[in-house]
């Protein structure tokens, strides 16, 4: 269900939600909800399962409950459209989830970040914090360790007698690392890894190590 | 004037054509005239235009007394063709005799080439005689005041229908007619088909549930026609590829055939092989530069008119083309055709046969091009079949969901509708006979909800219900996006190809599109193309330089499988190879394979039931032969790896074709534990498949198609690029989202009956079954791959089955995700 690495020093476990906890700071990351989503797509007649959006808001307060987090960073894409009926749920939970709630804004969030200020939560481009550096987009950088989303990263895996499978994944290269997006309704951009990079692969409830040998 | 007059009259106009009128003609003429609906049985080629269009105008004659003065306003017949191409020639042939029994009608096309300016004028004043296309004629249903323009309609004639049967766009044909009925009760509808196994269904699935067949008259043309086979063989067999997809070690026997005919059609069965031939023919044979042209889908609607006229005027000495030329207008000067790879069915070897020799008294001339070395066993069984009149049945579909849905979206788009007066329309098509008043009102909470009760919070919106109980679709962006799927049931998502200084070459999958990175040079329409890059679903191009090496288009395309006629006499014919006295030029040409064969493993007799076993680096084999086509084989390996992987914890990888398939593992497995547990059983069938997991990775194709049709998924709209982005997802999400949070849709349902049904073939697979329990199971293990097996093992394109756990699956993957 979970995994535990240690980066700087710093101690995260990686959950099979997609959202990693900072142990030391009692910290959630949590990358590309897409809240409003599947309301956007409906409002505009095409009837996805409205249990979709119910489960999203299930899955946030499942992972907070189970770290009992104090602090949840969005990094980027909280909200896939502009506002509709789901702000209203998120305003409920926001409310009610007893996290102090940061948004890193990404390219979806269109929504006006004063509606987000007005609920105490703020929003800003990027954020450092110690060796850290958290954005939405991944961002090489030389002084920081970066934390992002953005790419929705998902994995290839074949294996003998040519089987494939296609897995949401944690990605980590040098010093960085993508979170898998965490929303119900998101899809999977698939990575090509290179030599030394390290594959966290989320199946079902396990996470699993996925490495060259 | 009475029927004998107005016989007379088109009797007439046929003698100053210098033509007689054929049997069957007269016979459509005098049935028309007594109000009688059928079917006419004709080839293409055979004179069934006028067997249709003449009673049509005697009919009219007949009934407007002062006819050359004043005519009724709106369409007065329709001519539905599936195919836009042909739509040129059925007017022509209207005109033609319009001009000659000098009456005042007018003929029009209404098609997706309409141009816009076009379209407008039909709506002030449509074209009395209407050329069009089950989606044209779609798109005036989703027309205001769509019931004024068919008020005067007499007539509607499907052409071409055994090409609609069986496919979406028949179902869709079906509930165009039903609505039509009821606004014009009078209409008088025909069909006209091809021959197929079941023209019998053919008729009852034209006419519905409501009218008695015996009712309805079936006119036979009667025309044989000869048909001469040859296959065109290497002259070294030992050098034939086990697999390969080209043919191109051929091309210098194709050439001889091409300088000796008129006029070739080189068919292939794919788009790629298509741009190779044509490129490689051009690279070899200058000489037949500015005498020969290619003709796909994919290419310009211009340049395939081009090509089309071209061989009319004989200006042509070769075309490479697709199923793109399969059906459609006599082209008289066609001599030659070949056929370059399995057509995998009678029915269509036989079509694309008789594109040739069509002047009276000629004989078709079809050269089959072998591919590799086991399609000769194909070639032999065709020739056969062609020989007894073997043709395959069309297999209409049943509660199509996803077309019932685009229907009512339609209706709802123009002026709305009431579900009571509908219901019984659409009750009344073959295809939605069997559809439960429940059914009807899960499809009419989706329109209205997007589910199937009202939720609070929920936004959704495409269909309202007005107070009065009529649904209508008020949302002109709704609207919008529901007109432009219309046309989906038969193109993919595609892109057009452009070149950067402007200039239309034609369009490309998606998919492939993706795939090419800018600077990758491809071929493309014959020219090779530098992409530049992507934007707004546009491929922008440029000329390539002439020595830059390429990347073929690759279509997706579908792949085909043997139809079970065409299995059977694969059967016949493979044991025939073990009766030498009985061989064909083609078995006779196989015989150094059949020898290898013999020496690893065995050719099984009509009673043996042939499982080979072997090793090699990507780990253990076994094959299995029964000969059924590749999508019976596709269910039986998914079947059989279920349950074999319920045994113990184990998983496979499994490929097929249409002579066997093959279960690939890398750890060792028993098949005499396969046999002593008895899994080739038929018991439990149906829920063993479902269990497979083959079943969910086909039924997410199927709902691919599924979801666009029904309008789950946005296809994109024009010059709203960046906000349509926010609506964009792939149907492999859709699929997913839907199995976990509405695993009742009927949608996602369909998906599965499909799969099973249609693609797995689900009673072919029991009779299959049925079948191989009373022949004997002859197992050999053998030291390496067999000829019979090789092209099975280098299928690329592979499915999984495993009873191991994810966690376990992966820790034995890791291995591999770098290659």
């Amino acid at each position: 269900m979970t995994f535990e690495t240690t980066i700087c020093n710093q101690n995260f476990t990686l959950h099979c939600s997609g959202a990693i906890f900072w142990n030391n700071k009692n910290t959630l990351l949590i990358a590309d909800v897409h809240l409003g989503k599947v309301t956007h797509f409906r409002k505009n007649g095409f009837a996805i399962p409205n249990e979709a959006l119910h489960r999203n808001f299930d899955k946030l307060m499942e992972v907070v409950s189970y770290f009992k987090a104090t602090t949840i960073l969005f990094l980027g894409d909280l909200f896939h459209s502009a506002k509709n009926t789901e702000w209203d749920l998120f305003v409920k939970w926001s409310q009610n989830c007893g996290c102090a709630l940061v948004l890193i804004a990404g390219n979806h969030d269109i929504i006006q970040p004063y509606n987000y200020e007005e609920l105490g939560i703020k929003v800003v481009d990027f954020l450092i914090i110690d060796n850290f550096m958290l954005t939405h987009h991944p961002t090489d950088s030389a002084d920081f360790f970066n934390f992002s989303g953005h790419v929705h990263p998902g994995i290839t895996l074949t294996g003998l007698g040519r089987s494939r499978m296609k897995l949401p994944c944690f990605f980590q290269r040098k010093n960085q690392i993508v979170l898998p997006a965490f929303g119900a309704f998101t899809g999977l951009g698939i990575i090509q890894p290179e030599e030394g990079d390290v594959i966290y692969a989320i199946a079902g409830l396990e996470i699993v190590l996925v490495q060259k040998s | 004037m009475n029927q004998k007059e107005l016989i007379a009259i088109g009797k007439s106009f046929f003698k100053r054509q210098g033509w007689t009128a054929f049997p069957f003609q007269l016979e459509t003429w005098n049935a028309f005239l007594q109000g009688k609906n059928g079917l006419l049985h004709a080839p293409t080629g055979s004179g069934k235009t006028y067997a249709l269009w003449i009673p049509i105008a005697l009919h009219l004659i007949r009934k407007n007394k002062n006819f050359k003065e004043k005519l009724p306003p709106g369409v007065k017949a329709i001519w539905i063709t599936p195919l836009r191409a042909l739509s040129v020639e059925i007017k022509q042939a209207a005109e033609k005799m319009v001009l000659d029994l000098d009456l005042p009608l007018t003929v029009g096309i209404r098609t997706g080439d309409t141009s816009a300016s076009e379209r407008v004028k039909q709506k002030t004043k449509m074209p009395d005689l209407l050329v069009t296309t089950p989606e044209s004629l779609q798109l005036l249903l989703a027309t205001k005041g769509y019931d004024k323009i068919f008020k005067n309609c007499e007539a509607i004639v499907i052409d071409e229908w055994h090409e609609l049967l069986g496919t979406k766009r028949g179902v869709q044909m079906e509930l165009a007619l039903s609505r039509l009925k009821t606004i014009v009760p009078k209409l008088q509808l025909w069909g006209i088909s091809a021959t197929i196994g079941n023209l019998a269904k053919a008729q009852e699935v034209l006419f519905g549930v409501n009218q008695n067949p015996e009712e309805t008259v079936l006119v036979s043309a009667q025309i044989h026609k000869k048909i001469r086979v040859e296959s065109v063989l290497p002259e070294k067999m030992e050098t034939y590829p086990y697999r390969g997809h080209m043919g191109l070690h051929l091309l210098d026997q194709v050439a001889e055939i091409i300088k000796s005919s008129k006029t070739t059609l080189i068919f292939t069965n794919v788009r790629s092989a298509c741009e190779l031939w044509f490129q490689r023919l051009l690279e070899k044979y200058p000489e037949f530069a500015g005498e020969m042209a290619m003709h796909h889908g994919s290419i310009s609607r211009e340049t395939r008119q081009w090509v089309e006229n071209a061989i009319r005027n004989e200006e042509l000495k070769v075309v490479v083309c697709t199923s793109s030329l399969d059906l459609g207008v006599d082209f008289a000067p066609v001599e030659s055709i070949v056929q370059v790879g399995s057509p995998k069915g009678v029915a269509r070897f036989l079509q694309r046969a008789g594109r040739s020799g069509h002047q009276p008294g000629k004989e078709s001339r079809v050269y089959f091009l072998v591919t590799y070395a086991m399609e000769l066993i194909e070639a032999s069984a065709l020739r056969k079949a062609v020989e007894n009149g073997i043709v395959e049945d069309r297999v209409p579909f049943l509660n199509s969901w996803d077309v019932l849905i685009q229907y009512l979206n339609t209706l709802a788009v123009s002026d709305g509708f009431y579900p009571n007066e509908i219901f019984k329309e659409v009750k009344s098509t073959f295809c939605y006979q069997e559809m439960t008043p429940e059914e009807w009102q899960w499809i009419i909470n989706f329109l209205v909800y997007g589910s199937q009760s009202l939720q609070a919070y929920d936004e959704f919106k495409k269909v309202e219900l007005d107070p009065d109980g009529c649904m209508i679709i008020r949302s002109r962006r709704t609207a919008m996006h529901h007109l432009m799927s219309i046309g989906t049931i038969v193109s993919d998502a595609s892109m057009m190809v452009k070149f950067l200084s402007g200039g239309y070459i034609g369009s490309i999958e998606e998919s492939f599109a993706s795939r090419l990175q800018p600077g990758d040079t491809f071929i493309f329409g014959g020219k090779k193309l530098t992409l530049f890059k992507i934007k707004n679903m546009q491929v922008l191009v440029q000329k390539a330089a002439a020595n830059a090496t390429s990347k073929v288009v690759s279509w997706s395309g579908g792949r085909m499988s043997f139809s079970a006629q065409m299995s059977e006499l694969m059967r016949q014919e493979i044991h025939l190879a073990n009766k030498p006295e009985q061989l064909s030029v083609e078995l006779e040409a196989l015989e150094p394979i059949f020898k290898r064969q013999r020496k690893e493993s065995i050719i099984p007799n009509a009673n043996e039931f042939l499982i080979e076993t072997f090793k090699t680096r990507e780990g253990y084999h076994a094959i299995f032969y029964p000969f059924e086509g590749r999508f019976v084989h596709e269910a039986l390996a998914s079947v059989l790896a279920y349950r074999m992987s319920l045994l113990s914890p184990i998983s496979f990888s499994l490929a097929y074709n249409d002579y066997g398939f093959e279960l690939l593992s890398d750890q060792e497995f028993s098949i005499q534990d396969l046999l002593d547990n008895n899994l080739l059983s038929t018991a439990h069938l149906h829920s063993d498949l479902q269990a497979s997991l083959n079943a969910t990775e086909m039924a997410r194709r199927k709902f691919r198609d599924i979801a666009i049709i029904a309008g789950l998924i946005f296809t994109g709209m024009p010059g709203k690029s960046v906000k349509a982005k926010h609506l964009q997802s792939g149907t492999q999400l859709l699929f997913e989202v839907f199995k976990e949070y509405e695993p009742n849709n009927l949608l996602l349902q369909q998906a599965y009956r499909e799969t099973f049904e249609h693609q797995l073939e689900e009673g072919r697979l029991l009779l299959a079954l049925e079948r191989i329990a009373l022949q004997e199971i002859v197992v050999k293990q053998c030291s390496k791959p067999t000829p019979f097996s090789f092209p099975i093992i280098t299928d690329r394109l592979r499915e999984k089955l495993s009873s191991e756990s994810l966690a376990e699956r992966i820790k034995k993957m890791t291995a591999s995700y770098l290659k």
